[in-house]
């Protein structure tokens, strides 16, 4: 049946708008509007930038990784035979040795696909958290709960906390109170945890640019604490840090960093006050190892937008507040309050 | 702007002045349980004070959940004119042996709930050390239905009541006073016994209205159907005439002492009730009991619809300002609720909250014109059933269990009030406006059931805790 091209009178009074052929069985239904919430954001993840195609260069690489593992493969197999020529006790020994590498080298394997596939479950909680809230849809809070219970079921930090919220399993709440339930429950004694963990690597990170002597050994340092503060939080939200999963969760925080950049004004301005400005008057050094310190900070930060599985919902962003109080809450202990806030960083080049 | 106008002012201004002054030193708030008669107001207050009374299960009220609430107990309400909201009397018939419903409320009463709470702020750490007190009033639904009656005069109210009465379903119920109805003149001499037999059977003609079957609810005046301390009161003996609208009756004529009593009833009742209880709320609860609608059919719903905006009307909504948080404050959150969900399966919540929607839709719309926060919800305070699924063949009917009230039926089967029984009521539109214009007639039928056993002395609820937290959760800062 084709449908004719037709239009509907609305009759605008006071009331919603509503057909003005009246009496006919015709009915007009409004899409409801958006609610006006504070909407929850994923972090933009490495998935979302643009997919690289397989370039000659990579086919390279893949076939040079290729030949050296072929070479490897022989030169071992050439080797246990040798062995075995010379005396079979010897070659037995060297076939085990061998085969405990191989077994190792498996393991390993399987550790970074694991902790890879870990870093894409969190992602998709983090999705399916985000549209409960925003669209109060039941479905995906559904399998978020699954989602939570499968990562932090057998956790002993948050065994008291994973009973109370399996025993609502059974209420009738809404989607949307389910999840900010959850995060009340389960994300907020982890996120005092990874407060901690920041301000400690932060002042860390600090101290030993402070006391470093040469510049180039600090870069070293810088990266390493900040590669650590990576690990810990991942592994603290349930993550698997191995290495692949270390280097793409890094990508994904600067990713994430270069995204938010757009307080990147404040940034500088701190950089401005705390480097250059009085402390930097103090003492040069020192100067330098608050900025880094800040850095440590954001990256801190960032990294737990990344690896929450129920997206934070971020308040207001009061910049200026915000700033002064960085300042101010530099020192030790003051770290643990400070609202966790995705934070632009000056090296964040993706 | 008229004298009255100003009057009004004043003491709207009084009020606030004065809960101000209070305020600064025990924070009070004052929660508005508003719904027509039979919304479940008596279960929705007796549910909530038991709730938070026990310590209840409320994982959706933060302060609560979060372990800062330190200590809650009644006490003595502030108003030494009112009498004391029975809450024990009610606890009581719900959970004695044979668990009934609390009957329906005939006068008004308070209760004042007190919340001790740890405090984070500074102002609530210094000056009243984390109290907070919650000022509840019960009062008979039939009186809100008054509130409209204030912006109206005696011949509008009138001629809009005697035109509603012509039209179907009222039409049929409202033979005998509309045959009295025509042999009044408003112009004759008034007449005591004239007057009191047309009292009389305008009263028969609202109640046979509201019965079951009907369930009308636009029936003003309130005090005609639930007269309170007022019972025989002249203020109650007058009725509408088939006048015009703008009809200017002679002096000493039928129609200008029906207009006198119709004024001395809002000066001397409607005003002082709205006054004394509505005009100073802080939040808000709209309890409306929509399932009961939709068992009575589309002109109930359509009626429930135009009661509701009429009720809905004379509250003061909006966001506060810092002159009106002086000088009368408005009502800053309103939450609408639909009553008795445990009647549904949960999956149809969503349906239920659709179909309150459409009927609160102009309250909702002034509710966020003027910057107040609103939400809207299904709820049940006391939730008398458990959910079940029954299948039949390849069907899977999501199905609700529980006792059925006594003598309630569905279909051809009765109830004794015994015996526990799975019900269906039928499924609820996924198009909201379906329940308006008749499209569901005869699809729907919700049974009541028996109050539910203690569980470990609290309460089962449906979303309770949600409400709780709309509407109080802010104030444990």
């Amino acid at each position: 049946m084709t449908r004719k091209p037709q239009a509907f009178v609305l009759d605008s009074g006071k009331d919603e708008p509503k057909l003005k052929t009246a009496g006919t069985r015709t009915r007009i239904a409004f899409e409801p509007e958006p609610p006006q919430q504070e909407l929850a954001v994923v972090p933009p993840s490495s998935a979302s930038a643009r997919p690289r195609g397989m370039g000659w260069g990579a086919l390279l690489i893949s076939a040079l990784m290729a030949l050296v593992s072929l070479w490897a493969g022989l030169a071992i197999t050439r080797l246990v035979e040798d062995f075995f020529a010379r005396s079979p006790t010897l070659g037995w020994l060297v076939l085990a040795v061998a085969a405990l590498a191989g077994l190792a080298a498996g393991a390993i394997i399987i550790r970074e696909i694991w902790g890879l596939l870990r870093l894409n479950k969190i992602e998709g909680l983090q999705e399916q958290a985000a549209r409960a809230i925003n669209m109060d849809e039941q479905q995906s809070a559904r399998n978020v709960e699954q989602g939570l219970i499968t990562l932090y079921g057998g956790r002993k930090d948050l065994a008291w906390p994973m009973k109370e919220f399996r025993s609502l399993s059974g209420d009738i709440i809404d989607p949307k109170d389910r999840i900010l339930l959850a995060d009340r429950l389960l994300m907020e004694p982890l996120d005092e945890a990874a407060h901690r963990i920041i301000a400690r690597r932060a002042r860390r990170v600090t101290l030993l640019t402070t006391v470093t002597p040469a510049a180039a050994l600090d870069i070293l340092f810088v990266a390493s604490q900040n590669l650590g503060l990576l690990r810990e939080i991942a592994a603290l939200y349930g993550g698997r840090p191995s290495t692949l999963a270390t280097f793409k969760l890094a990508r994904m925080v600067v990713t994430h960093l270069a995204v938010t950049g757009g307080l990147a004004l404040s940034d500088s301005l701190i950089q401005h006050l705390v480097g250059k400005g009085l402390l930097g008057r103090l003492s040069a050094r020192f100067g330098e190892g608050a900025v880094n310190g800040i850095l440590t900070s954001r990256i801190g930060l960032a990294a737990m937008d990344v690896c929450r599985p129920i997206p934070g919902r971020s308040p207001a962003r009061e910049a200026l507040g915000k700033l002064l109080r960085e300042v101010v809450s530099f020192g030790p202990k003051d770290k643990d309050n400070e609202p966790r806030e995705p934070q632009p960083g000056n090296t964040a080049e993706p | 702007m008229n004298l009255n106008d100003i009057l009004d002012g004043t003491r709207l201004a009084a009020g606030g002045l004065r809960d101000f002054a209070s305020g600064l030193v025990s924070p009070t708030l004052r929660l508005g349980v508003t719904g027509l008669s039979r919304s479940g107001k008596t279960v929705f207050i007796t549910a909530f004070v038991h709730a938070l009374l026990k310590q209840a299960r409320l994982p959706v009220f933060e302060a609560h959940a979060r372990g800062r609430i330190s200590r809650c107990y009644l006490e003595p309400q502030p108003d030494d004119d009112l009498p004391r909201f029975s809450y024990e009397r009610h606890v009581e018939t719900l959970t004695d042996m044979d668990r009934q419903w609390p009957e329906g409320t005939r006068r008004i009463s308070q209760l004042r709930l007190t919340i001790e709470y740890e405090p984070q702020g500074l102002i609530a750490r210094n000056l009243h050390g984390g109290k907070l007190h919650i000022d509840i009033v019960d009062y008979p639904g039939e009186w809100l239905l008054d509130l409209p009656l204030m912006s109206q005069t005696y011949a509008q109210w009138s001629a809009a009541t005697v035109s509603a009465s012509r039209t179907a379903p009222r039409a049929s119920h409202a033979g005998e006073w509309h045959g009295f109805l025509s042999t009044m003149k408003g112009d004759a001499p008034a007449d005591e016994q004239h007057v009191l037999r047309a009292a009389e059977l305008f009263t028969a003609y609202l109640a046979r209205c509201r019965a079951d079957d009907v369930a009308l609810s636009t029936l003003p005046p309130g005090r005609f159907l639930m007269p309170g301390d007022l019972a025989g009161s002249p203020m109650l003996s007058f009725a509408p005439l088939d006048i015009t609208p703008g009809h200017e009756p002679a002096a000493g004529s039928l129609a200008a002492l029906m207009a006198r009593r119709y004024d001395a009833y809002v000066a001397k009742v409607v005003k002082p009730f709205f006054f004394g209880h509505f005009a100073r709320l802080d939040r808000q609860i709209v309890l409306v009991d929509v399932l009961s609608a939709l068992n009575a059919g589309p002109a109930a719903v359509n009626d429930l619809r135009s009661a509701l905006t009429g009720v809905m009307d004379s509250f003061r909504i909006g966001a506060n300002s810092l002159v009106s948080n002086v000088l009368g404050r408005r009502i800053e959150r309103v939450l609408f609720a639909a009553t008795k969900a445990d009647l549904l399966h949960h999956a149809s919540h969503d349906r239920l909250e659709a179909i309150l929607r459409v009927l609160v839709d102009e309250a909702v719309r002034k509710a966020e014109f003027s910057g107040a926060t609103h939400d809207v919800t299904a709820l049940s305070a006391i939730r008398a059933t458990r959910e079940a699924t029954v299948t039949r063949g390849k069907e899977q009917l999501p199905c609700i269990t529980g006792i059925p009230q006594a003598g309630q039926e569905i279909g051809t089967t009765s109830f004794d009030g015994e015996t526990e029984a799975a019900i269906f009521p039928g499924d609820l539109p996924t198009e909201p406006g379906e329940a308006l214009d008749g499209a569901l007639e005869g699809q729907l039928k919700f049974v009541r059931f028996r109050p539910p056993l203690l569980k470990d002395v609290t309460f089962p609820h449906i979303r309770l805790d949600r409400a709780v937290e709309f509407l109080i959760g802010d104030r444990f800062t």
